[in-house]
């Protein structure tokens, strides 16, 4: 605790803070989704207009409480936004980068959440409307959370261009590939606009089982990378005085290579 | 430079500056223009009464309502002024001001889409009544209960004034527990869901009035400690060249 107390007064203390708000803040939205709304996994998009009416009815409290945090608490994304957009001015890349990251995720929030916990707040509140309308709200609810994909396609792609050419080694290059699988999982959740059953609808195998756990492990890598990042960053400009971890000890056996 | 003479970046910004005050006033009248604000329309009015309200009043809702579209946005250029002025503050990095500028669209743009569910609303006032209710619904929500943005905005500038460690902050230090203040008087509004009587509901005095009225009172207290960082700023830019 002294030591964590010691990071928040330190010359980085906004970027210890920044790292801290992260871990929190997607910390809180895993347990609103998960345990708290129960809106994750996601409810079946098969649902009849009577079923959705139910389910609801089921989660009322939940669901009311949840979003509600969710809209005390969601602005606090923009933290996460903010450390990665600093990670990209960084590196020796163009700021144009940093700018386009920010901006697309600070968009994304708007039908990436906002939409999710609007339509499920004016469902809950509501028992008596007609089941049809329910449904509907069940839709726009599920459908824009789990299809709001462009602004994280393209953000993956600037982070992972951004993250390949960079010569300052801000972070590893293996980071800039999983970016390239976790825009792919916007990709091949498409189908979910289509789909209301089987593998490529938005709770089947392919749409949660596989693309929420990418996700997940996606977001636990860049969180331990940037806490790496802000204890080697001398919040100068030119590389950093450290190189990003060599987890599989290539650079090692490069240098053993050399050696021989 | 010669001496006296204001650059074209001071200009650009005291231009940005003085649109405070018809943003303001524009908000005002807005908000007593539209019939569903003065009294605030009730959560628990019936299909048939919201359909109602509708019919009645329609000119006012659609001119209220279009302003509101117009001008509700205008308050990002003047979010722009300030996280330029956190240029100022003695941060090491530019964390705080990338999450103030993260959240500045993310406020007025909530504003936004409630005001294109009200206009929907108003556009066929003889739609069946069930459909004019949930979009009256969506509108309050989304008005009501969309201040995740504002709430982190108030709270970055909070934490980026208390940790502007010089002699001379760029905003005074009160201003950093001010913007605490409104965001704490905020959070209430988020929860209007639960409660469709009371003063926890979106017609009710803390989650109407108190969060609008916050609104408000931010505006004018942070334009005017604006003007005396933007003179600030002058002096320091002056003094360095």
């Amino acid at each position: 605790m002294t030591q964590e107390r010691g990071k928040l007064r330190g010359a980085k203390r906004e970027l210890w803070l920044a790292w801290y708000v992260t871990v929190a803040f997607y910390g809180l939205y895993s347990v609103v989704f998960f345990a708290l709304a129960r809106a994750q996994p996601p409810g079946r998009p098969w649902l009849d207009p009577g079923q959705t009416v139910a389910w609801f009815a089921d989660r009322h409290w939940g669901l009311l409480i949840g979003f509600g945090l969710i809209f005390v608490l969601g602005g606090f994304s923009a933290v996460a936004l903010a450390l990665i957009t600093y990670s990209i001015r960084r590196m020796s890349v163009s700021p144009a980068y940093a700018y386009s990251y920010l901006i697309l995720y600070a968009i994304a929030a708007i039908p990436g959440f906002m939409f999710i916990c609007v339509a499920m707040t004016c469902g809950v509140m509501r028992p008596d409307l007609s089941p049809v309308t329910t449904q509907w709200l069940y839709d726009l609810g599920f459908l824009s959370f789990v299809g709001t994909m462009g602004v994280f396609l393209v953000g993956s792609l600037i982070w992972m261009v951004a993250i390949l050419i960079d010569e300052n080694g801000v972070l590893p290059r293996w980071f800039g590939y999983l970016s390239l699988v976790n825009a792919l999982t916007e990709v091949v959740i498409a189908p979910s606009w289509i789909f209301q059953r089987g593998v490529l609808a938005y709770n089947g195998a392919i749409g949660f089982w596989v693309n929420v756990p990418v996700f997940g492990l996606y977001t636990v890598a860049f969180i331990l990378l940037l806490r790496d990042f802000i204890r080697r960053d001398d919040l100068g400009t030119g590389p950093l005085p450290m190189p990003p971890p060599d987890v599989w000890g290539h650079a090692k056996r490069a240098v053993e290579a050399v050696g021989a | 430079m010669p001496p006296g003479e204001v650059s074209t970046s001071r200009v650009g910004e005291r231009i940005i500056y003085w649109t405070w005050v018809p943003l303001f006033a524009i908000w005002i009248t807005a908000f007593l223009l539209f019939p569903g604000f003065i009294p605030p329309v009730s959560p628990r009015a019936s299909a048939a009464e919201v359909a109602e309200f509708y019919r009645q009043d329609l000119s006012r809702i659609r001119y209220s309502m279009i302003l509101f579209n117009w001008f509700g946005v205008a308050l990002i250029p003047i979010l722009m002024l300030i996280a330029e002025r956190m240029r100022g503050m003695a941060h090491r990095t530019p964390v705080l001001r990338f999450c103030v500028i993260g959240v500045a669209g993310g406020a007025p743009i909530a504003f936004l889409t409630s005001t294109v569910f009200w206009l929907v609303a108003a556009f066929r006032p003889d739609r069946s009544p069930d459909l004019t209710l949930l979009t009256n619904d969506l509108a309050w929500v989304t008005f009501t209960c969309g201040v995740p943005f504002l709430i982190a905005l108030y709270l970055f500038i909070a934490l980026a004034v208390a940790w502007d460690d010089q002699p001379r902050p760029v905003f005074p230090r009160w201003i950093a527990w001010f913007n605490v203040v409104i965001a704490l008087v905020t959070v209430p509004a988020a929860f209007a869901g639960l409660a469709k009587r009371g003063v926890f509901a979106w017609d009710g005095l803390v989650s109407f009035w108190v969060k609008n009225v916050a609104i408000a009172v931010w505006i004018v207290v942070m334009a005017w400690s604006l003007r005396s960082a933007m003179a600030r700023d002058g002096e320091v830019i002056e003094a360095g060249a």
